[in-house]
């Protein structure tokens, strides 16, 4: 229970960049509701490409800056002093990020299915490209909380964007796909980036599952960590 | 057997500090200590007040309590569990020196920390009112505490730390930025607070309210426990009596000022035989001979100008 209030605290919290990020979905419903369907439809699919991979920033973000947001107010005391464990607030910011990435996922999942579908793309390819993309978000996410456990959000931020991208360098270097499952971020923005009207399919369950149990895995690391650290002291 | 493993439990300190040092480490590896070697131990039922100038170590005492952050060495005990056991601290209360709340609405944010402290829906409702009542915010209760003066904040502290109606209340500076009324209002919370048998551990600057509430007193300066004592004995100087005579003049004692028709002295209790037989020999009357009661200031002023008897700058 204690972890789902942190989580709906933590969206509510951010509910004017989630709001901002939903401004992107708009910019797709417009042109849906402007564009021919079947004449712009590769317009269409680049732009629902581009707006889709924002949301992987966005959740890294969205982690980098939970815990430092919540010491720098001194927020965090009033919440860790009451029956909620450390890993239980962690859960909670990874389940807020989860939600917020979520939120727009679902939507940018709405849209993508009216102005692509209209066009000609499988529906069911949309929500699958959207679970890819929401498991990445998940990744991206607990990633940086990981980080900002003992970062501050810019350097957090640094260092999960830099351990996102090992696996695409090393997979282009060894030539090697394998790669594309150690922190399967790239893999899975990869895959809605190179879906396309002639092959939609890009992607398989195999990348999401992993994204899912390295969540779980840098979740634990992040706990490990974060239960080390004096989080009364200034985070400046 | 029960009856005496209960009455041990009943017994036990409801906080205990065991030789806990804290050292906090600079960016280049300095050391800091903020606490060294503290000891302290908490009853239950009783209103302990915690002093010490800025810098002393009591925040970090208390933060220490609450396990948002580890000692270097030593352990500690809250209500029977180490410092840092999450669900213990369901039965306690903890308002930080620095109220931070989530921008909400005042009623919302006491159920949100209730529900998070694993109360139910059903009796957050009716306690989230009274306690806000307590504090005396019923009437903004359906207001946003963003909106809120830094009094109504700490107001709103309070009843965050009351919501789960816990057995400790640990208060880090609970009245600093509250008006003489509201002042008043929570010392009054505080002592219904312990007629109801909670435990208080209270951190203030204000040595009034402290001499006032607490029936113990710890002194800590720079990272030592400096006095422990109970507020009564702290307060009472045994080793000076004030004699208040009339019938005498004052020029014949040294010391000796008169006022309102008497006489009023302060001897050395060892020499407070010889006083008393030297009023009577000039034809004088004791009105008063009491063991001279000293102000919890001059106790804390005495305390910060001693030496803390050990260093505080520890070796890398």
């Amino acid at each position: 229970m204690a972890v789902l209030l942190i989580a709906v605290n933590f969206v509510r919290e951010q509910r004017w960049p989630i709001l901002v990020m939903l401004l992107w979905v708009l910019l797709l419903a417009f042109l849906g509701l402007s564009a021919e369907p079947m004449r712009h439809r590769e317009d269409l699919l680049f732009v629902f490409k581009q707006v889709a991979v924002y949301v992987i920033a966005f959740s890294v973000f969205f982690g980098s800056s939970a815990i430092f947001n919540d010491r720098r107010s001194r927020r965090i005391l009033s919440v860790l002093s009451k029956a909620v464990a450390r890993q239980q607030y962690l859960s909670g910011l990874v389940l807020g990020v989860t939600i917020a990435s979520a939120i727009y996922c679902f939507a940018l999942g709405l849209t993508g299915s009216w102005t692509l579908g209209e066009s000609g793309f499988p529906v069911w390819q949309v929500w699958f490209l959207m679970i890819c993309l929401l498991a990445a978000c998940m990744l991206a996410g607990s990633i940086a909380l990981m980080f900002s456990t003992f970062l501050n959000p810019f350097f957090a931020a640094g260092a999960t964007a830099a351990l996102m991208g090992f696996p695409a360098f090393a997979s282009y270097a060894s030539g090697s796909s394998v790669w594309g499952l150690v922190i399967p971020v790239y893999a899975l923005a990869a895959a809605v980036l190179k879906t396309s009207f002639q092959s939609p399919a890009t992607a398989s369950w195999i990348p999401v599952i992993f994204a899912l149990l390295e969540t779980l895995v840098f979740w634990i690391v992040a706990a490990r960590i974060f239960s080390y650290i004096d989080i009364a002291v200034s985070v400046e | 057997m029960r009856s005496r493993f209960t009455m041990k439990k009943l017994m036990a300190p409801v906080l205990e500090f065991d030789r806990i040092t804290k050292e906090y480490r600079g960016f280049w590896g300095r050391r800091f200590r903020a606490l060294g070697e503290f000891s302290l131990q908490v009853q239950p039922g009783e209103i302990f007040g915690f002093l010490g100038p800025n810098g002393a170590g009591k925040t970090t005492a208390i933060h220490l309590a609450m396990g948002f952050m580890r000692p270097t060495s030593g352990k500690g005990i809250l209500l029977g569990c180490p410092f840092g056991h999450a669900v213990t601290r369901r039965r306690v209360g903890f308002l930080p020196e620095n109220v931070a709340l989530y921008p909400r609405r005042a009623e919302h944010l006491v159920r949100f920390y209730g529900a998070i402290n694993g109360m139910k829906s059903r009796e957050l409702r009716s306690r989230a009112a009274q306690v806000v009542e307590m504090v005396g915010l019923q009437d903004d209760i359906r207001r946003n505490v963003s909106r809120f003066s830094r009094g109504m904040l700490q107001r709103m502290g309070l009843a965050q730390a009351l919501v789960n109606d816990p057995e400790l209340l640990i208060l880090d500076e609970p009245t600093s930025a509250l008006d003489p009324v509201a002042r008043v209002n929570v010392r009054e919370l505080l002592v219904a607070a312990r007629a109801a048998g909670k435990t208080i551990f209270l951190s203030s600057h204000l040595l009034s309210e402290i001499e006032l509430l607490c029936d113990r007193v710890a002194v800590l300066h720079r990272g030592k426990l400096m006095r422990l004592a109970s507020t009564v004995e702290l307060l009472q100087a045994g080793d000076e009596t004030e004699i208040v005579a009339r019938g005498i003049t004052a020029e014949s004692f040294s010391g000796a000022v008169a006022r309102n028709g008497t006489v009023t002295m302060i001897v050395p209790a060892q020499q407070q035989k010889r006083a008393v037989e030297q009023i009577w020999s000039s034809g004088g009357e004791i009105v008063s001979l009491l063991p001279r009661r000293r102000s919890l200031e001059e106790i804390f002023l005495q305390v910060v100008a001693e030496p803390p008897g050990g260093p505080l700058e520890a070796k890398p």
